[in-house]
C-alpha cells in the first residue's frame, strides 16, 4: 500500500486534513484505532459559529443548539453576559460531536480520501532515517502503510509527534483533566452557555452548563493537573451538581473523561511529517476550546501537501507553508492566551469577584475571550502590563 | 523495596488519554480503549495518579 498522506486519527483536524489533501489530488488514508467514527464523544461539544465559514459540514444534523450568548459566573456568583444582541448574531452551537466528526470523516471521504477503522499506529516506517509511512496494527493483521507524508492528528495523547523526535510530553500545569455528564430532566431551561469560576468549583479550570436541547445540558468540569490529585475532577463535579436541585434531579445519558492541552503551541513540522489539532496543541489555553483551530489547521495542512505533491518534495522546509498559514492566522491568538492563563491562575478569588463585577453591565461587541481581555484592559490597564513581565520572571 | 508502579484499574477508565499525555517516561499506552501502563518503563512518578480525573489509576498490588 502506498500513498501520498497517511493521517493517524479521524478527529476534525484528521478528517479535515484528509478532505483538502483529496481535494488537492492527494492519495490519502485515515486510520483510526477506534471501531467508529466519532465516538466515544470526549469533549464538552461548544463550537463559535465560525465554524459554518469553512464549508466542511452538510446540513444541520450535527447542531444540537444555538447559543444566544455566554455567562461567566465568579466565585461569588457575579455574572458577566455575553449575548448575542450585543455581539451581533455570531455566538456558537452545542454540537452531536458524534455526529459533527461523522460529517467531516463523510466529507474528506466524498474528496476521495479513504478510511480505515479498528487501525492503531504501531510506529513509523523509516528508511536510512528518513520517515516512509507508518507501521498499523488492523483488527490482529500487522502492516505496512508507504505514504510520503505522515500526519499526526491523533489527539492530546499523540504518539506520532514522539516517533519523530517533537517532544509533545506535556506538562500538568498545560493540561486540564476533565469529566462530563450530559445531564437529562434537567429544570435549565436557558440558552446561554454557563462557566462557573472559583478555586473550590475548578482549580485552574472551570465548571461548564452547555444546554443542549429542552431539558439536556453537559455539565462538565475541567481542573488543571498540576492542582489535581486522583479523582478530584469527578468528585468537585459531582459537588456543583449536588449544591443547585435543578441539576441534581437530572438522569445522565452520557459520563464522559477528557484531557485538554492548554499549553503554547509546539513544534508542527519535521521531514515528511505534520502535527494538527490537539497534537499540535491548537487549543486556546484560556477556554480549551480546540474545535475551530483544527478545522482551520486542518484546512491549511490538507493544502500544503497538495502542493507537496505537486512538486514532489516532502522536507520540512516545503511543509513548514503549514506552520506558517497556522501560525499567522491563530498563533498569536493562543500565546496571548497561554500568557492569560498564567495571569488568571495567578489570581485569587476575590480578584475575580473584583473584576467580574466591573464587568458586570458590559455590553461585549464579539463573543470571544479577546473581548474579554480588551474589556479587562479597557476597565484595568495596569492589569496586563503589570503581570505580564511578572510572569515572564516567574519562568524564568 | 522497589517502588509501586502505576496500575490502570480497567473497569473504571474510560479512555481520555490524559495519563498518556502527561507521562514523562512514555509509560502508558492506549489498548482496545484502556490505558495500559508499562511496569518496566514506569518511574512511580505518580503524575498520572494524580491527573486521572475519576481517579482510574492506583498503585500495583494497593
Amino acid at each position: 500500500m502506498k500513498y501520498d498522506a497517511v493521517i493517524v486519527g479521524s478527529g476534525p483536524a484528521g478528517s479535515v486534513t484528509a478532505r483538502f489533501a483529496a481535494e488537492a489530488g492527494a492519495k490519502v488514508l485515515i486510520v483510526e484505532r477506534r471501531a467508529e467514527v466519532g465516538v466515544p464523544v470526549l469533549c464538552g461539544e461548544g463550537i463559535s459559529q465560525k465554524v459554518d465559514d469553512f464549508k466542511v459540514l452538510e446540513g444541520k444534523r450535527w447542531i444540537a443548539t444555538k447559543m444566544e450568548g455566554a455567562r461567566i459566573f465568579s466565585p461569588n456568583g457575579t455574572k458577566i453576559t455575553l449575548s448575542a444582541e450585543y455581539a451581533g448574531s455570531e455566538t456558537g452551537y452545542v454540537i452531536y460531536r458524534d455526529i459533527f466528526d461523522q460529517e467531516l470523516a463523510r466529507g474528506a471521504a466524498q474528496k476521495g480520501a479513504e478510511i480505515m477503522l479498528n487501525t492503531r499506529a504501531v510506529n513509523l516506517l523509516k528508511k536510512d532515517g528518513k520517515i516512509t509511512g507508518l507501521t498499523v496494527q488492523h483488527f490482529d493483521e500487522t502492516l505496512d502503510i508507504e505514504a510520503d507524508v505522515v500526519v499526526g492528528a491523533d489527539g492530546v495523547e499523540s504518539r506520532v509527534g514522539k516517533w519523530a523526535g517533537i517532544q509533545t510530553t506535556l506538562k500538568p500545569y498545560d493540561l486540564e483533566t476533565c469529566v462530563q455528564y450530559t445531564l437529562t430532566n434537567i429544570d435549565w431551561d436557558s440558552p446561554y452557555c454557563d462557566f462557573f469560576l472559583g478555586k473550590h468549583v475548578a482549580p485552574g479550570g472551570y465548571v461548564w452548563v452547555f444546554p443542549k436541547g429542552k431539558d439536556v445540558a453537559n455539565v462538565g468540569i475541567g481542573i488543571l493537573a498540576s492542582l489535581s490529585v486522583s479523582g478530584k475532577a469527578k468528585q468537585l463535579l459531582d459537588k456543583f451538581i449536588a449544591a443547585r436541585p435543578e441539576l441534581k434531579k437530572g438522569a445522565p445519558l452520557r459520563v464522559i473523561t477528557g484531557a485538554d492541552p492548554v499549553a503554547e503551541p509546539i513544534q508542527s513540522v519535521t521531514d515528511n511529517l505534520l502535527l494538527v489539532g490537539d497534537a499540535a496543541r491548537q487549543v486556546d489555553p484560556i477556554t480549551g476550546g480546540g474545535l475551530m483551530s483544527s478545522i482551520e489547521a486542518g484546512q491549511y495542512a490538507g493544502q500544503t501537501i497538495g502542493r507537496a505533491v505537486e512538486k514532489q518534495r516532502f522536507d520540512s522546509q516545503t511543509l513548514l507553508e503549514y506552520e506558517t498559514l497556522w501560525k499567522k492566522a491563530f498563533g498569536k491568538k493562543l500565546h496571548r492566551n497561554y500568557v492569560a492563563k498564567e495571569i488568571m491562575l495567578d489570581m485569587e478569588d476575590k480578584t475575580l469577584d473584583n473584576l467580574a463585577d466591573s464587568l458586570k453591565d458590559y455590553k461585549f461587541e464579539e463573543f470571544s475571550t479577546l473581548s474579554i481581555i480588551k474589556a479587562l484592559v479597557t476597565k484595568h490597564p495596569s492589569l496586563l502590563v503589570k503581570l505580564t513581565p511578572l510572569m515572564k520572571l516567574a519562568r524564568a | 523495596m522497589a517502588k509501586p508502579k502505576a496500575f490502570v484499574k480497567k473497569e473504571k477508565c474510560l479512555a481520555c488519554g490524559g495519563c498518556i499525555s502527561v507521562c514523562p517516561q512514555d509509560a502508558i499506552l492506549m489498548i482496545s480503549s484502556k490505558a495500559v501502563v508499562d511496569h518496566d518503563q514506569c518511574n512511580s512518578c505518580s503524575i498520572c495518579v494524580k491527573t486521572c480525573p475519576i481517579g482510574a489509576i492506583s498503585w500495583e498490588g494497593k
